[in-house]
């Protein structure tokens, strides 16, 4: 059952024209993340290496497609968690670095801390010698153009429509150990600093070789305000499957903060799952030499590697 | 429902100069709180009035009497969270504002967001007419001399036994009103020395408080990075969701902190139905809770004082 790796591309409504290369992206990520595992890198090597590939591509919201804030700029937010020690990584509200997936493991290994923010983090960048990139060459047309269509005062949450999320992954290597990682560039329009579920560790991610590890993706409010990933893990510790965990946690967000959203899971044996009840997510795993995909509920399509 | 408060003033290796004041210092938050309560006030109110005067306190790593990072500055984290419907608000690194605890709460009710960082932060505080207060109004003379002293030299990159070095720490209060409601707030300047925009557990949800009417509410302080490694608020509430009581959960999970990471930290806990502790595992935490007419207070493990307030 070993090595694994999930990944997701973000819960949504996913623009149609986008569905294609959406789904390609996150395959192609499991694909390289599942090869990282193969030729015997670690879990966080893995789950790094397939989130920095989304980062770079720019039909997702983190890093390079990066949706942009009140002010139409892009503040970016990463965590890394390593569920051998717990040792954790986190940037939050970043500007100019291509992959802060990268920068937060850095804080993670270079540091004495587990979240540097705002300038801070960039102040970190620079003297880690990450290239500052600027703001323009994270930024595309389409997020622009979504940008520019904002009515003065539009309100960060109800412009979410055709919203792409958090791209994130999970694995388990081949000495059983877990990781995750999870990238954002936030949500649309949000206000100047403002920091979602994805650097906050327990919300935005979470792993331990004990029990599971998750990346999750939706409405970051409602998964902070549960603390989604270290719920769904809860659930797991008292012997509920990573589906049957990840269906009673969504379930427990829609029903008391009324937030949508996914996750992918893994546990320590390699049992993974995708889980979403926002209306569609993106999301591909690699395991014993297959590829799984999906795009809309029930959806399980494969392929070999 | 009777009405509890419990609050902290930080757990670490809290020097005998400091002892006295510590002590006066959370009873008299405890007592604020609980005069809120008294009136009819509401958990988060109380919470918020607690905190807020151990941030006016010199003696506290939190609004006034911060610590000092790396470039001298003052860098602050706070949360605020409601049990009823789980609204919470917080800001991290943000500069030179008296009372982020109250900043906090604004971001949870003025905004669709529930955390504010660095700058943007400052932004927001600004627009709702929150004053920035200049560094030396936050900081004490005491401060700046430990900070010139012993940590100017530091390295980008290295890593630091903060574990087992930080001074100061963390203020903060839960509380259950007569409505049933709980609340968390948590405040906090950091750790000397720390990086430029370092955040730690305070305003993490989960992580530096947690607030749940089904469960409870917890504010904790000690080492913020092993904090977060096991989500230490929320860690205490699973265990209470398995039927543990407060003093039970709050001491297993900050054994297993202690054993999985090797931190060390204290918390604050209160169920809905008025069950308590304050626990910790540093040398010593102040703390002091209000609890029906007796005013309840401690700084050395195992001491609980009482006193009457009738």
């Amino acid at each position: 059952m070993l090595p694994v790796v999930v990944v997701h591309g973000g819960a949504g409504q996913i623009p149609k024209e986008n569905t294609e290369v959406c789904c390609a992206g996150v395959r192609e990520a499991a694909r390289s993340g599942y090869s990282v595992l193969t030729s015997g890198g670690s879990a966080m090597d893995a789950v790094v290496e397939a989130v920095t590939m989304l980062e770079n591509n720019p039909v997702y919201n983190a890093g390079k497609g990066s949706v942009l804030n009140v002010k139409g700029e892009v503040e970016m937010d990463a965590l890394v968690m390593d569920g051998r020690t717990l040792d954790s990584g986190a940037v939050s509200a970043v500007r100019g670095v291509a992959n802060p997936t990268q920068l937060a493991r850095m804080v993670m290994e270079k540091t004495s801390h587990l979240c540097l923010t705002a300038e801070g983090a960039s102040k970190f960048a620079r003297a880690m010698g990450v290239p500052e990139v600027p703001e323009e060459s994270l930024i595309t047309d389409y997020a622009r153009m979504r940008w520019k269509k904002l009515e003065p005062g539009s309100n960060p949450v109800e412009c979410q429509i055709g919203k792409i999320g958090t791209v994130g992954a999970v694995a388990v290597d081949v000495e059983g150990n877990l990781a995750c990682a999870t990238s954002t560039g936030g949500i649309l329009n949000q206000m100047e600093g403002r920091v979602g579920d994805t650097p906050c560790i327990g919300c935005g991610g979470y792993a331990d070789n004990q029990i599971g590890a998750v990346s999750p993706t939706g409405h970051g409010e409602a998964i902070m305000k549960v603390t989604l990933s270290r719920l769904i893990l809860f659930h797991m510790e008292q012997g509920k499957s990573p589906e049957e965990a990840s269906d009673l946690a969504l379930d427990y967000m829609k029903e008391r903060v009324k937030g949508l959203g996914g996750v992918v899971v893994v546990d320590p044996k390699g049992t993974w799952t995708a889980r979403f009840n926002s209306l569609q997510m993106t999301w591909a795993a690699a395991q014993q030499e297959q590829l799984h995909y999906g795009l809309y509920h029930g959806e399980d399509f494969t392929e070999p590697i | 429902m009777k009405p509890v408060i419990v609050v902290h003033g930080g757990a670490w290796a809290i020097p005998d100069t400091l002892a006295e004041a510590s002590v006066a210092g959370v009873k008299a938050a405890a007592l604020a709180g609980s005069e809120v309560l008294k009136r009819g006030g509401r958990a988060l109110d109380a919470v918020e009035a607690a905190v807020r005067m151990m941030e006016d306190d010199l003696v506290f790593d939190a609004g006034h009497g911060a610590v000092l990072n790396t470039d001298g500055e003052v860098e602050l984290d706070a949360i605020i969270m409601e049990g009823e419907t789980l609204a919470a608000g917080a800001v991290s690194s943000v500069r030179n504002i008296g009372n982020p605890v109250s900043l906090a709460r604004a971001v949870m009710e003025k905004t669709d967001h529930v955390m504010l960082t660095g700058r943007g932060a400052n932004l927001f505080a600004e627009s709702i007419g929150v004053p920035t207060l200049p560094t030396d109004a936050l900081v004490t003379e005491e401060e700046r001399k430990e900070w010139e002293h012993r940590y100017k030299r530091y390295t980008v990159g290295v890593k630091e036994l903060f574990n087992s070095q930080w001074g100061h720490d963390t203020v903060g209060a839960v509380a259950l009103d007569s409505f049933g409601n709980v609340a968390c707030a948590t405040s906090t300047g950091g750790i000397r020395n720390k990086m430029v925009g370092r955040v730690g557990d305070s305003p993490v949800i989960g992580s530096g408080g947690y607030a749940d009417n089904k469960t409870g509410a917890v504010s904790c302080t000690g080492h913020g990075e092993s904090i977060l490694k096991v989500t230490l608020a929320r860690l205490i509430l699973f265990h209470m969701d398995q039927g543990r009581t407060a003093s039970e959960a709050a001491k297993s999970s900050l054994q297993f902190m202690r054993k999985r990471v090797q931190g060390c930290g204290g918390a604050i806990v209160v169920s809905p139905k008025g069950d308590w502790s304050a626990t910790f595992t540093t040398e010593r935490m102040a703390w002091a809770a209000v609890d029906e007419n007796v005013l309840c207070y401690g700084l050395n493990p195992k001491e609980e004082l009482k006193e009457s307030l009738k």
